[in-house]
């Protein structure tokens, strides 16, 4: 099981970021890599059990399954059900923390996976790195460091 | 039931911070309210279940329980024995988490406890600002004069 873990510090309250990213569907509102999304069967985006299905912009389409949504905890659990990114059993969560010091919001995203051996450097890389970190490198533009 | 929330960025990786805060009885060496401190039965800081007895600079004496340490979790939980201020069932959590974007740790300080009727709000108040916000403020101040 690879595992790869990226956090960072929001410069707003936690409520406040909550609010732009809670949205299972909301991925193209504040994702830079995501131009559309949309949940299967018409189902509300925090029915929990619901699929979204979205492009990035490279073109690459993802199916990803809501696992856990919560917004005492501020946190949101998923899978991915279909991806060309070679996985297996790739669960993943984002959490939000408010540091109390200052009203800033503590944001915590991190992912469990298999694959194969010699392509696990890469795609930790890609995933924290690239998706995960991106998605952090946005939201700190939109709410000012 | 009073519950305490605390939480601080640290411009230092977790390694650091934890050095610091894992020995159960270095509170002495860097908490502003905490004037001396020795763990009963000489036993190690770090063993589960030992007690520490410190003085306060205000003079009180007060009794602490370890009740948990995980190195690799970077956390530790602890519980109130013996204090002169009318807290019971006080039980609190530290946890450290790093900030990956910067190389920095969160810091994560809480608590629940019991009380006398019309009591939890201003003990509250105290802890949360003397104790978990003083120490938060007395570590930034520590890892500047060791860096």
């Amino acid at each position: 099981m690879s595992r790869v873990y990226v956090s960072t510090v929001v410069n707003a309250r936690n409520d406040r970021v909550w609010a732009r990213v809670r949205d299972f569907n909301g991925l193209p509102n504040w994702h830079p890599a995501i131009a559309e999304s949309r949940i299967e069967g018409g189902e509300p985006s925090d029915k929990v059990g619901c699929v979204r299905d979205f492009r990035l912009r490279n073109g690459d389409r993802i199916r990803e399954k809501l696992l856990g949504l919560s917004d005492f905890d501020m946190y949101c659990t998923y899978s991915i059900l279909e991806s060309p990114m070679g996985v297996e059993n790739y669960v993943a969560t984002l959490r939000l923390t408010p540091v109390t010091d200052g009203e800033k919001t503590f944001m915590e995203w991190s992912a469990e996976f298999d694959c194969a051996p010699e392509r696990e450097a890469e795609l930790i890389e890609n995933i924290g790195g690239g998706v995960f970190q991106g998605g952090f490198d946005a939201l700190k533009r939109a709410f000012g460091g | 039931m009073p519950h305490i929330v605390k939480s601080t960025i640290l411009e230092a990786p977790t390694g650091r911070v934890w050095e610091v805060l894992r020995d159960f009885n270095g509170h002495d060496r860097w908490h502003p309210a905490v004037a001396t401190s020795q763990i009963e039965r000489a036993q190690p800081s770090d063993k589960i279940g030992c007690v520490r007895r410190f003085k306060l600079k205000d003079g009180s004496e007060l009794r602490e329980q370890l009740l948990a340490l995980s190195d690799l979790e970077q956390t530790f939980s602890y519980c109130l024995l013996d204090t002169p201020i009318p807290m019971f069932n006080y039980v609190a959590h530290v946890r450290l988490l790093p900030v990956t974007d910067g190389d920095r740790t969160f810091w994560h300080w809480e608590s629940r406890f019991t009380t006398r009727p019309g009591e939890g709000e201003r003990i509250a108040h105290m802890v949360a600002e003397d104790i978990y916000q003083g120490g938060f403020d007395a570590i930034r101040r520590h890892l500047q004069e060791a860096a």
